[in-house]
């Protein structure tokens, strides 16, 4: 009745949505078992609008491909409109707005949220459904934000999860952690090309990781294919201003595309010639 | 639902990308008058927020608003960020946001 095969690749979201894709393998045996492991993601309004619908009689939403059932957003309260069953707002988190209701059980309950006025920045946790064809948020938790790099922090995480499952849909190898983890710090994007610096994953058309093309064009030198010995590592090494093990690493996965090889021994290589 | 009026993440040097437009950025507040307040963006350029600042208001405030020109900003909304905020986190976060993760944003 429940098909696990469209859950493959939900698996970095076990433990709650933020985690990193060492999870994966558990593929879960009932769409309940999912519905329960996807905890909280982080989404902009934006991105919440234009997810697609899974269709099955979960009703849950697809963000990046993977099936989302409760998003946590930050964004600004607006038109809040309190009645006896119910507080209804609007939230503009800049990228949008969504409806927010929080379903009134207890008075006590929302103490919080009598006192909110217009403009003011809160985190809302919720459930993500359609309403007369509108999404709409059904909030379990509103929370006010006291701390306002709370505020920086969840679009970042917003973008990591995007870039997490970008990953995980496009197959591409797999990055070390390091340059997704910290997308603060020295995350080059799309425009700028990897200096010899600056040594984060980006990926050309043709599959070839930038170091990697680093090595290949040191040793596609003209100069460089005159040597007859060939290039020792550790001449790439230091040329390159990398780690050894990096320009191992990527001697051997050029190896095995057949763009370079072994000269006198295994610490000197050139590039294939007349390609 | 209403996706319409984003507002694009900006600092200094971002901002002359979105003049005309709706942008939101937080300064650190420099001098303050009545009807506007010098402060400087996350990446250190001077600018100017045009409109009617909250009293009292802290060392950092987000202010949304339209871009009028490359270094001022029309305010309509203005919130107090506090007197300590990670300003180089949210400078991070205004290249991401307007580089090729735009399209989570605007």
């Amino acid at each position: 009745m429940f098909s696990s095969s469209q859950f493959e690749d939900s698996s970095p979201l076990a433990g709650g949505g933020f985690m990193s894709s060492q999870l994966g393998g558990s593929t879960p045996s009932s769409a309940r078992e999912i519905r329960d492991m996807q905890g909280l993601v982080p989404a902009t309004v934006k991105q919440i609008s234009e997810a697609s619908q899974s269709g099955d009689e979960k009703s849950s939403f697809i963000i990046d491909g993977v099936d989302v059932a409760n998003v946590t957003v930050v964004g600004m309260v607006f038109n809040k409109n309190s009645r006896s069953s119910d507080i209804r707002f609007h939230l503009d988190d800049g990228t949008g707005r969504i409806e927010c209701i929080r379903w009134v059980t207890e008075r006590l309950d929302t103490g919080d949220l009598d006192a909110l006025e217009d403009g003011t920045y809160v985190r809302v946790n919720g459930h993500l459904q359609t309403f007369q064809s509108k999404r709409q948020l059904n909030a379990f938790s509103v929370r006010l934000v006291t701390n306002f790099d709370e505020v920086t922090c969840h679009y970042l995480e917003c973008i990591h999860f995007h870039l997490q499952n970008s990953k995980v849909q496009s197959k591409a190898n797999e990055a070390p952690d390091s340059s997704f983890g910290t997308p603060v710090r020295g995350a080059s994007n799309g425009h700028h090309p990897a200096s010899t610096n600056d040594f984060s994953m980006q990926y050309n058309a043709d599959g070839l990781k930038s170091f990697d093309k680093l090595v290949l064009n040191y040793l596609q030198q003209p100069s460089n294919i005159d040597r007859e010995m060939g290039i020792h590592v550790d001449e790439l090494s230091q040329q390159l201003k990398s780690p050894l093990e990096k320009i191992k690493d990527a001697i051997e996965f050029l190896e095995r595309e057949g763009l370079v090889y072994s000269s006198i021994d295994d610490y000197h290589y050139k590039a294939v010639e007349g390609l | 639902m209403d996706t319409s009026s984003p507002a694009a993440f900006v600092n200094g040097g971002l901002l002359r990308m979105h003049v005309g437009r709706k942008v939101r950025t937080v300064i650190q507040v420099t001098r303050s008058d009545a009807g506007s307040v010098m402060g400087k963006s996350t990446d250190g350029c001077q600018l100017v927020v045009r409109g009617s600042p909250p009293a009292p208001l802290t060392s950092y405030v987000e202010v949304i608003g339209v871009a009028e020109n490359e270094n001022s900003i029309r305010a309509e909304l203005w919130t107090n960020f506090g007197d300590s905020f990670d300003a180089s986190n949210y400078d991070q976060l205004c290249q991401l946001a307007n580089g090729e993760l735009k399209h989570l944003f605007l």
